[in-house]
Order: structure tokens, then sequence, then C-alpha cells
């Protein structure tokens, strides 16, 4: 029952995510991409970690789809202006691609015996390790440091995009008007 | 208790008051005055310097999130030297900013990051320390709104450096799968080589191959070091590729120690190919900017080199090399800077002819691209004769001949500028440009680094008993 | 007491009670599009199919560039959000861990606050 669960989310979430890519419209790209993050959000259930499913579906789901939406308005992005790429970017890009996927393949096989070996010895998985009071617990004792730091950085990115997105007194207002 | 936290990590903790008083005021509107700020923070640099010498004692901080030692303190002097003649060398075109402050907190923001990662004993301290240092940096590379290039190089810095840290993170998540951590001590235990996490390791030098600009990630090198601002231009050469060099050895000697059979092949190949390609394209670039950009790569192939050899020695000849790196490099920039500021232009035809009208501008840059070089009286030579016996004594010997040989090369382009500055004639007139005060302070430095570096003995020395403890 | 009664009847069922709640939420949204696909008359036309606004005939392209402003309230709310993240395992955890998790957490928020502090001041929370 978990196993077959865990393959069909793993299917819908490898699915979706290659539609994010392949499909023409970016409304699309962003809507499947939503549909990706819930299914792996399952998969967090699944692994007991319930806090950091609702965390994923909020932030990521939620916020940070928005702000996709956002720039994909920003863009502008209409057909004529979509760049035609050369042919022999695309074969490039499938070789490489393709190389990579084979590599990843190879260096796989097999590797249900390594994590059987590696994971054996810790492999008791507590139910109780992803809850959101072992979380809190450990966020603010073991990982205090790199808590306090993210601060830091969230501070240094909304100065920089402040800053940078009002530096534009004169920016023309687009309105349906005036096109 | 505390004070231990307070000592080890003293460095991080000044920095972010200064950040936090840089922002204060700001918010408070108090009035800008930005000779008054450039004083500020020079004294916060210079005592952080100062404070760094001072009690070196070594060891773990937060468990294993923080490691502390008197070499990764004397890595953190470093940038902090090269970010304090950053800000020396840029003050002229900063002052005229109107964000200069947003500028400052900035820039002292991705130093927090890069002391942070630098520090890092877990790769999660690590990665956040990596995001710190390079999300504000795209901001500051679109700095000058006004040029489209500087949005362009935002733009592009952005994009990659979130694209090498995705392939970073995917690389880690396959050494935790593994090895059942992110901790550098537990990974040094658990890890035992196998495929996966071959495919791991791969991804995350792939990221820091993307950080350092070794050659078939390279790409976005070029551009960005022309489009961003003279100071954020000469901090990316510098400052961020040194920390990520540093962070980037106890990574591979402590962390993925068991593995060396598979990352000094990888190491030789990336170096090499980023030593040739790096040399055939600084020979055919137009502009300044530009031809330094394929200098710092090709001098990342080199410093690559060095790291493959045992570990004392080669975590000595990188710091060392680094060390010299930040004064020849920081010197070639103060000139270029200086010259873009004041004629507009940075393409390679400006600085034809000009010893006649300012010799000492280009005594530096000779200076610099000596070092650059690594012609014997410059400490540059003494650097990089370190780096290829560092890789010579570990028994690289084909990776060391290619290396020389490429030496050899690149004389031809340094010394082609040189040749242009002294030999031909002008071909616009500049009149003399007088170097404002805090360029000034910039250039001297820098040729005080140069040419007194190499011929102290006894500073190699200091950072080879420094570096036992790596 | 409300609780004890619904407990009564419903059962604790874990995270079962939350794949039936997404079904339950995914037949009613199913649903409500079925019946009006049924019970509607189907009667298609020109108008009909044009993007809405305001009952005025539209003119030029439906899709225009948003300003940046509105990208900035967006990712400012996005901090906070995390922000939030953060809170709700140290609300949890308080109590057991005293006093040294509220210095934490404050350090943390006055941080960030600091940054909303520079946006306001900056104007970026002005609408557009």
């Amino acid at each position: 029952m978990g196993s077959s669960i865990f393959y069909f989310l793993g299917f819908v979430s490898i699915f979706t995510a290659l539609m994010v890519i392949l499909s023409k419209s970016p409304i699309n790209s962003v809507l499947y991409l939503v549909i990706t993050f819930f299914s792996i959000a399952a998969q967090f259930v699944l692994l007991n970690a319930g806090f950091l499913a609702a965390v994923l579906v909020i932030v990521y789901a939620g916020a940070i789809m928005v702000l996709f939406l956002f720039v994909v308005m920003l863009l502008n992005l209409n057909k004529e202006y979509e760049p035609h790429k050369h042919i022999y970017i695309k074969f490039a890009g499938g070789i490489a691609g393709g190389i990579l996927l084979v590599t990843l393949i190879g260096a796989l096989h097999g590797s249900g015996e390594i994590a059987d070996s590696t994971l054996n010895g810790e492999a008791s998985y507590a139910a109780s390790t992803g809850t959101i009071q072992n979380l809190g617990k450990s966020l603010f004792s073991d990982y205090l440091l790199p808590f306090e730091i993210s601060s830091v950085l969230f501070l240094a990115a909304m100065v920089g995009a402040v800053f940078l997105g009002k530096k534009e007194k004169s920016s023309p207002k687009v309105s349906a008007e005036k096109i | 208790m505390t004070e231990q936290y307070f000592s080890g990590l003293r460095i991080e903790l000044f920095l972010t008051m200064l950040i936090l008083a840089l922002l204060v005021g700001k918010v408070l509107a108090i009035k800008q005055n930005p000779i008054g700020t450039l004083t500020l923070i020079s004294v916060f640099l210079i005592s952080s310097i100062g404070i760094s010498f001072m009690q070196n004692e070594s060891g773990y901080l937060f468990g294993t999130m923080f490691r502390t030692n008197s070499t990764i303190l004397f890595e953190k002097a470093i940038l902090l030297a090269g970010t304090f003649i950053v800000f020396m060398l840029g003050f002229e075109w900063m002052k005229k900013q109107k964000h200069f402050l947003e500028f400052c907190m900035l820039l002292l923001s991705t130093l927090l990051g890069m002391c942070f990662m630098i520090s890092s004993g877990n790769f999660l301290m690590f990665f956040l320390g990596l995001e710190l240092a390079t999300i504000p940096l795209a901001a500051l590379a679109s700095f000058d709104l006004d040029e489209k290039k500087s949005s362009e190089a935002g733009m592009k810095l952005i994009l990659s450096s979130a694209f090498a840290s995705a392939i970073l993170l995917f690389g880690i998540s396959f050494i935790y799968g593994t090895t059942g951590s992110v901790s550098f001590d537990t990974i040094a235990s658990a890890i035992d080589g196998n495929n996966v996490q071959k495919f791991g390791f791969i991804c995350i030098l792939t990221g820091f191959a993307f950080k350092i600009s070794a050659v078939p990630f390279h790409f976005w090198t070029a551009d960005v070091y022309e489009g961003a601002p003279v100071a954020i231009t000469s901090y990316l050469s510098v400052v961020s590729k040194g920390a990520a060099i540093f962070v980037l050895m106890p990574v591979l000697y402590h962390a993925f120690g068991r593995m060396s059979s598979t990352y000094i092949p990888a190491l030789i190949l990336l170096s090499t190919v980023t030593i040739i390609t790096g040399n055939l394209f600084a020979l055919r670039q137009k502009s300044m900017k530009r031809f330094l950009a394929f200098s710092t790569v090709t001098q990342a192939g080199y410093l690559l080199l060095g790291i493959t050899g045992n570990n004392t020695e080669a975590g000595a000849s990188v710091v060392y090399f680094m060390l010299i790196y930040i004064f020849s490099n920081l010197g070639a920039f103060t000139v270029v800077s200086i010259l873009q500021n004041r004629t507009g232009r940075d393409d390679i035809g400006v600085y034809k002819g000009l010893y006649k009208t300012n010799p000492t501008l280009s005594m530096v840059l000779l200076l610099a691209l000596f070092s650059l070089a690594g012609i014997p009286p410059a400490a540059g030579f003494f650097g990089k004769l370190f780096l290829l016996s560092s890789a010579a004594g570990a028994g690289y010997y084909v990776a060391v001949i290619i290396a020389s040989v490429n030496m050899v090369v690149s004389l031809y382009y340094y010394l082609n500028i040189v040749k242009m500055m002294f030999v031909d004639e002008p071909e616009i007139t500049i009149e003399k440009l007088k170097p404002a005060v805090t360029e000034q302070i910039s250039l001297f430095i820098c040729c005080c680094g140069i040419l007194v570096i190499g011929f102290i003995p006894a500073i190699y020395e200091y950072i080879y008993n420094l570096s036992a403890a790596i | 007491m409300m609780t004890k009664i619904i407990r009564t009847f419903v059962p604790d069922m874990g995270y079962a009670s939350l794949i039936l709640l997404m079904f339950c939420g995914l037949i009613f949204a199913v649903g409500a599009i079925l019946v009006s696909r049924l019970v509607s008359p189907y009667k298609p036309g020109k108008v009909k199919s044009e993007p809405y606004e305001c009952g005025i005939e539209t003119e030029g392209p439906s899709w225009v560039q948003f300003n940046v402003g509105y990208y900035l309230f967006a990712l400012i709310f996005l901090v906070f959000d995390v922000e939030v993240v953060f809170l709700f395992p140290w609300a949890v955890v308080l109590r057991e861990m005293g006093i040294t998790a509220f210095i934490e957490i404050i350090i943390f928020v006055s941080i960030l606050f600091l940054g909303l502090v520079y946006a306001w001041r900056k104007g970026a929370l002005k609408w557009v």
C-alpha cells in the first residue's frame, strides 16, 4: 500500500515536472508546477513530515507560485518576441541531457544495496522524527546559526530587491489604454 | 561558554553589527556623508583584520556547524583586506551613487556570507553562506541601472548562479541520501566512494566550478565582468573567487577525503582545460575588463592544479597564491577603474601610450601584470611556483608541464599590454590623471603587496605552519 | 465541549482524514462544474468568449505588462510568509525551551523588521 502510493506520487511529480518544461504556455507551466509541489508535499506526508508538507504547500504552491505568475506577467511574453532557438542548440542540449540521464541511471544502478547497507545502521526511522516538536527543538538548538543567518539573507535579498525595484521613478505605467 | 561563542564568531558578529548599523542609519535618514561612511567601514574592516589575528583557538561551535581555526581566520583576513581595497578603489564611483549605503550594506553582507561559508562544517551552513554571498552580488552587479549592460550582468549572474546552486543541491542530496548526514565529519567517516556518491560529488564539484569560473562552466564570467561596475567586477574576481577556493579545500580534503582517487583526476582535467581555454580566449579580447576576466579564469586553473597536491603543502600554496593574487588583480583593477571613470572607455586602445601621459599608473599596471603573469621580481612568480611545485610534489608532472607551457603563452598577452603602454603611440589623448586619495591608497597597498610578499619568505612559512591545521 | 462531541462521532484517522478532505473538495469543485454544465442551456457566442473588462468591449491585447511594483509586494509578502513558517515550530516548543528560544526569535524577527522598515521608508509599500 505504502509503496504503491509512493510510486503513484512519484509518477505524478515526474510527469507534471516534465509538463512544466514541455507545455507551450507559461501559465500552464506554472499550474503544472503547482501539481508537482502538491505531489511532493504528499511524499512528505508519507515520510511523517506533516508540517513540512504544509509548509511546502503554503510557501511554494501559494506564495512562490504567485511570484512566478507575476514574473510571467512582468515579462510580457508574446508569441512574436519568443526567441527561436537554433536546431543545433536543441540537438546539443538533447545530447548533453541524455548523457546526464544515462550517467545518473548508471550511478543509481544497484543503489538499492547501497541504501540498505548505509541506512540500516540508523534505519530505525522514528515516527516522531518529522513532528513539529522535534523540528522546533532542533531548529532552535542545533540549527540555530543557519536559522539566524537566514534572517540576514532575507534582509539582504529584500534590500536588494527593493532598491532595484524602486529605482525607476519614471517607469512607464503600462495600461490597457496606452497600448 | 558564551565567551567561546563570542570569540569564535567575532568577525561575523562585527560584520553583522556594521551591516545593521548601516541600514539603521539609512532608515533613520541620518544625514548621509559618504566619506564618513567610508571611514566607518574602513575602521571596522581594518580592526576586523586586527582581531582575526588575536587568540587563535580552533574548534567547533554549534555542534559541527561552525568551524574555526587559525587558517580559516587568516583566510578571512585575506578576504577582509580584499574588500577593504575594493572599497578604496571603487569609492570615486560609489560616492556618486544615490544608493551608496545600500551598496555598502549589500557588499558587506556578501562578505559576511563568505565568512560563514569558509567556516562551515556542514553542507547546510555552506549552502546558506553561499546564497548569502551570491544573491546580493546579483543586485550589486545590476547596480548601474542606467546601463543596460549592467542589468544584463545582474540577470546573467543570478540565473547562472541559481542554476549552479541547483546542481550543487542535487549533488548534496545524493551525498545526504547515501551517508545520512550533511555534516562534513559524518560524511568523512561514512563515505565509501560508491557510484551514487561519485555522481553526487561531481554535481557538487560542478557547483564549485561555476563559482570559481573553471572552464566548461565559465560562460557567465566575461559578460558579467564586463557589464558590472568595476568595483563589483574586482570583488567578484578576487574576494568571491577566493572564498569559493578556500571552502573547496576543506570540502575535498575533509568531507571527501576518502574519494581522492575520484576528485584528483577530475580536478586535473578541470584545471588543464581551464588554463588552456582561458589563455586562448584572453589572447583575443579587446575590452580590458573582458581581458582580465579571462585572465582570472586562467588563474583559477592554476589554483585548481595547486589543490591536487598533498594537503598541507597544497593548502599553504593556495592561501599564499590568493594573498598575492588579491594585490595583483586589485592593482590592475584600480588602474582600469581610474581610466574608465575618467575616459568612460575600457577597450585596450585607451592604454596605448599610457606611459607618456601617466607614468605612475603605467608602472602600477606593469607591476600588476608582471605579477599576474608570474615574472620573477613580482610576487606572483612565487605564488605560481608554489602551486606548481605542490602539484609536482604529488607527482602530476604532465599537468604541471602543460601549465608551465601555458604560463609562457600567457606572457604574450600580458606583455602585449605592457608593450602598448610603453611603446605604442597614444590613440586618444588623455591628460595627466590625478587619482583621488582613496585610489592612491589602493594603488599603494597593491604595489607594496606585490613587491614585499615575494621577498619575505617568512610569510610563506607562516602560512605553511598555519595550514598544518587545515 | 464541541471537540468532545466531534471526537465521539469522528474517530482520529490521522492522514486519512486529509485525503478524505481533499477528496470531498475535489467532488465539490468537479460537481459544481458538472451540474452547471448539465443544467445550463448551451448558447455560445462571440461576446461570451471574450475576456471580461467592466462590461466594455476589450481594446488591444488582454496580456499587458505589469508594473514591477506589484512584484515587490509579493516578494515582501513571501519573506514574511517564510518568517511565519519559522514562528510556528517556535510557538510549539517555546514552553519547553524557555528564554533562549525567545531571545533567538527576537533577534530573527527584529532583523526582518528592519528590512520591513527599510521597504516602508523607500516607499515600496505604497500602492502603485
